[in-house]
């Protein structure tokens, strides 16, 4: 009897060992890789790829093909159709060419619909309008004003949206885990980390590195510039902040730490990779946007389109790369769309001046409260 | 030839595995044999070449020397001397040496009739080394992928290498090699302590026993190993800290290539937890 | 050729079990009536028991269980008593020390008060237990190599848990309890204070770690290779040396010139595992206190290897453009 029982446990335990060992297993690659080296010879600074698992991301980051150029002569959308705000300097063949394309880039399910009101193209009753007409702003001051960090390749719709109405990759603010009944779990005595988080792809590091750094301007650097002891105040739990955030970085753009830095001395400028320049102002770009875009549309998002605190959609990294050190493999689609590289005229004012934004609870009566008037 | 008083009637001929009689001879302390003379010839021109390295590049502060690898870009292919060259024929050295001495061991054991455990654990520390030089960076296609012959050169080296990974601690084989390190000083210093302790008793006190050992250990945690068990469970763990370096330091790389916390998703999406 | 290389044990003896050294002049009696495990013969002695608990032993369990109990509670609070969760992300989970806000203050419990409870009673645990070693020592009539050893030990703990904090003037210093949580401790505080490598204490620990590794293989391998001579008996061969351990001296003296004896070999094993704890404890206690950037530290002092720049210039772009962040 006894010994039966033993048997059974011991084969139960087999098997579950078995399967455990199989699955962990599973987890690794055959090797064949692509390596990249980032510093001089033998400091080890490189980035490594598995070509199984890239040729998958070559294969997701394709431009899609760019509709023929529309001729830039002709009547101007501004003055055949009412209320374009952002573009109406374009010629109506320009403007429908860009309308075509934006469908395709974000909605090519939902089609135009998705942001209009088909009986009144121009009526602006959709908070997806508000929003999109924004994110044009957005475009045109990433690629007018954020050259240090898209350079000449810059930005469009499609790089953030691939086809989906929201894109992949947006962040909320992350107040913590919540219990089944939708309760904070001990309320102010979260440590903001030690949880299997997917923002830091399971490392314990804190789980929300975005808020800190990329909407608010917390410091994060953390190392000090002497060796001894003087201003340098920084604790061990905001490099640990740091160091979460520095991971998201890296599967962001499906690099590591010694695609910027080499890792002796983190800080050192002179010791970097000039990727950690332009790494410095995707930063100070992120925040930007998120300040002065993202942020200012609180309003006209409808619940469900709000984070659990009720915050705004927010980007960062990976919104834009998609585990890519250069979204789209650095292919540039602007240069088929140069309207969306001019600096955007029409600025904040349509929100800040005279559009006195809805309840964000009020989903439904954003597009008439929300109307801006002209 | 100074010679330990009972040394005499140990120092027989034979039990060489190369050269027959030809270097069975010792030289003051040391045994000679074949293997000894590829030892010294290794070593010496190793050495040799490290010096050569270190004046070719123009610093002898002996921190900072450093004999890089080749770049990555000559493959598994020869580098020219200067250009990382160097650090391919040193460690061609290195493995001779290390192989040599190895081999001596044996020649040594069978001497003094004992059984090959030192070789076997000298070959395990082997394994080690020719895991960061020679396996990993032929999966890895480079010779490059070798760490650097420097005091803190390769130091900067394991610390990048960590951070390619983002952040190196997750790596599973390296928990394991680390726990193993750890158990293996703490064993030791539980068996030193121990032996100590019971040949050197308070003043007055007379030397005591090997049962005094064993109930010094089943009185404070029930269980004592014993004389015989406690040399097998230390070899084990140190075999076992350097065999899950080796392996941990193969993985990363060749078998995985993304941060290592990302590996524990096979555990936080198994269906169990459905 | 093949010949027998004592790896583990082919035939076990069973004889009556033995009940231990006889200690007079204590309250307490050993408890529990030793009996066999195959298993454990396999590998050494097969006997488990008896255990001798004494007062400092009970005590050491209570407090150890004290801080058991509140480390995983409160991990298990963490994912809101989802028995789930709590396998699930056990490794991820922690209790951590106070905020940096409360310097060295008495935080509320949810905010590192229970993170110092358990330091307290797991620091009580482990004095108590020292304390058991050292009398067991004294008790059997023996050295009290054991004890010192472990304090070594003891002072790395401290110095992690109490003493750095202290002198940092925060808590939040400390190192947090939990698998994971305690590895991005250690990233984070070799990060925060400038590359831990750089750190000469760290390197020292560091070959001690390895050194005593290197040694107990080497000894551990001498001593099974000579143990069908009696090698194992290692007491008797301090006292009078055998042809186990002349055979042993003479394998080491001809691979590399130099070998310790029966004795010697045991205080070399005991200083390289010593120090480990030892100087790391060092290392971990002039971090922040006395050095805060040990890279920039060890470039002062001329250690750090100079590399070809391969980038070109690459300056601090917020020096131009405003505010560092």
């Amino acid at each position: 009897m006894i010994s039966g029982v033993k048997l059974g446990l011991g084969l139960v335990g087999a098997v579950g060992a078995t399967l455990l060992g199989i699955a962990m297993l599973s987890q690794f690659q055959a090797p064949s890789l692509e390596i990249v080296q980032r510093g001089y010879r033998g400091t080890a600074m490189q980035v490594n790829y598995n070509e199984k698992q890239l040729a998958s991301y070559l294969a997701e980051n394709k431009v899609p093909a760019s509709l023929p150029q529309a001729p830039a002569a002709g009547p101007k959308a501004g003055a055949v159709y009412k209320n374009v705000q952002v573009l109406g300097d374009l010629s109506v063949g320009q403007f429908t060419r860009l309308m075509v394309s934006i469908t395709s880039w974000v909605s090519p399910k939902q089609g135009c619909a998705y942001c209009h009101n088909t009986a009144n193209m121009a009526e602006d009753s959709l908070y997806t309008k508000i929003v999109s007409r924004r994110m044009f702003q957005m475009t045109q001051h990433i690629n007018a004003d954020w050259q240090p960090h898209v350079q000449g390749t810059g930005v469009t719709c499609y790089t953030c949206h691939r086809g989906n109405p929201v894109p992949n990759n947006i962040w909320f603010n992350d107040p913590g885990p919540r219990s089944p009944s939708g309760g904070m779990i001990s309320a102010g005595a979260s440590t903001g980390q030690n949880l299997a988080a997917a923002s830091t792809r399971y490392a314990s590091l804190p789980y929300d590195p975005f808020t800190p750094f990329l909407e608010g301007d917390h410091s994060i650097r953390v190392q000090g510039d002497e060796a001894l002891p003087g201003s340098n105040r920084h604790s061990i739990k905001e490099a640990e902040w740091t160091f979460s955030l520095m991971n998201y970085f890296g599967n962001s753009l499906g690099v590591n730490c010694t695609y910027c830095h080499n890792s002796r001395a983190f800080s050192d400028w002179s010791q970097s990779t000039p990727a950690k320049v332009t790494a410095w102002h995707g930063i100070q770009m992120t925040r930007d946007l998120n300040g002065d875009y993202l942020k200012q549309l609180a309003n006209a998002w409808p619940v469900n389109r709000l984070g659990p605190t009720g915050d705004s959609p927010k980007l960062a990294c990976a919104t834009c790369h998609q585990g890519v050190y250069k979204p789209l493999y650095g292919v540039s689609m602007l240069k088929d769309f140069p309207e969306l590289a001019r600096p955007g005229a029409a600025g904040l004012a349509y929100l800040n001046a005279s559009w006195t934004p809805a309840s964000p609870m009020d989903q439904e009566k954003v597009g008439e409260q929300g109307k801006p008037s002209n | 030839m100074a010679m330990l008083t009972y040394e005499e009637k140990y120092r027989v001929r034979g039990g060489t595995l190369v050269g027959g009689d030809l270097f069975d001879f010792w030289l003051g302390p040391f045994y000679v044999g074949f293997f000894g003379v590829t030892t010294i010839f290794f070593s010496a021109l190793g050495t040799a070449l490290i010096l050569y390295g270190a004046a070719l590049g123009g610093d002898w502060n002996v921190w900072r020397i450093n004999i890089a690898p080749p770049d990555l870009s000559y493959g598994l292919g020869f580098a020219p001397l200067k250009e990382g060259g160097l650090w391919q024929v040193i460690t061609i050295c290195a493995i001779g040496a290390f192989v040599s001495w190895a081999l001596r061991q044996v020649e040594i054991t069978r001497k003094l009739g004992m059984g090959y455990h030192v070789p076997f654990a000298f070959g395990v520390a082997i394994f080690a080394y020719v895991s960061l030089v020679v396996i990993r960076p032929v999966l890895m296609g480079a010779w490059g992928h070798g760490f650097p012959y420097g005091i803190l050169s390769h130091l900067d080296w394991v610390s990048n290498t960590g951070y390619q990974y983002l952040h190196f601690h997750y790596n599973p084989a390296h928990m394991l090699a680390v726990t193993f390190f750890f158990t293996t000083t703490l064993s030791l210093s539980l068996h030193g302590a121990l032996v100590l302790s019971a040949a050197n008793p308070p003043k007055g006190q007379a030397v005591k026993t090997a049962e005094h050992e064993n109930t010094f250990f089943r009185d404070t945690i029930g269980w004592s190993i014993g004389t015989l068990g406690i040399h097998r469970l230390g070899l084990f763990l140190a075999l076992s800290a350097g065999f899950w370096s080796a392996v941990c330091i193969i993985i990363s790389g060749p078998f995985w290539t993304r941060g290592w916390p990302e590996w524990w998703g096979w555990w936080l999406n198994l269906p169990i937890w459905k | 050729m093949a010949e027998y290389q004592n790896l583990f044990t082919r035939v076990q003896v069973r004889g009556p079990v033995y009940a231990g050294v006889p200690v007079t002049g204590t309250s307490w009696t050993r408890s529990g009536k030793p009996f066999y495990i195959h298993l454990f013969g396999v590998l050494g002695d097969a006997q488990v028991g008896p255990l001798y608990l004494g007062i400092t032993g009970v005590a050491s369990l209570i407090c150890g269980f004290i801080a058991f109990e509140i480390i995983g509670l409160n991990m298990w609070a963490s994912v809101d008593w989802s028995p789930v969760q709590f396998a699930r992300q056990l490794f991820w989970l922690a209790l951590e020390p106070p905020p940096p806000s409360y310097g060295l203050r008495l935080p509320p419990l949810a905010q590192g008060g229970w993170w110092l409870m358990a330091g307290f009673f797991l620091t009580a645990s482990i004095l108590l237990w020292w304390t058991r070693v050292y009398l067991r020592a004294r008790a059997l009539g023996m050295g009290t190599h054991v004890a010192w050893a472990f304090a070594a030990a003891i002072w790395l703990y401290l110095v992690l848990g109490f003493i750095r904090p202290v002198l940092m003037g925060s808590w939040s210093e400390a190192v947090p309890f939990g698998i994971f949580p305690h590895l991005d401790w250690t990233a984070a505080f070799s990060l925060r204070y400038g590359n831990l490598f750089y750190n000469p204490f760290h390197m020292l620990s560091i070959v001690f770690l390895y050194g005593s590794t290197l040694l107990f293989a080497m000894h551990g391998a001498t001593v099974l290779a000579i143990s069908r001579f009696g090698g194992e008996r290692e007491l008797e061969q301090i006292i009078d040396r055998g042809t186990a351990f002349e055979r042993g001296t003479l394998f080491w003296r001809w691979t590399m010139g130099w070998a310790a004896t029966a004795e010697s070999i045991h205080r070399w094993a005991w200083w390289f595992a010593v120090l480990c704890p030892l100087t790391g404890g060092i290392g971990i206690l002039l971090t922040g206190t006395v050095v805060d950037n040990w890279y920039l530290w060890g470039e002062k002092h001329g250690i750090a290897a100079h590399y070809p720049a391969v980038w070109g210039t690459v300056t601090d772009p917020s020096l131009s453009q405003g505010a560092a962040k």
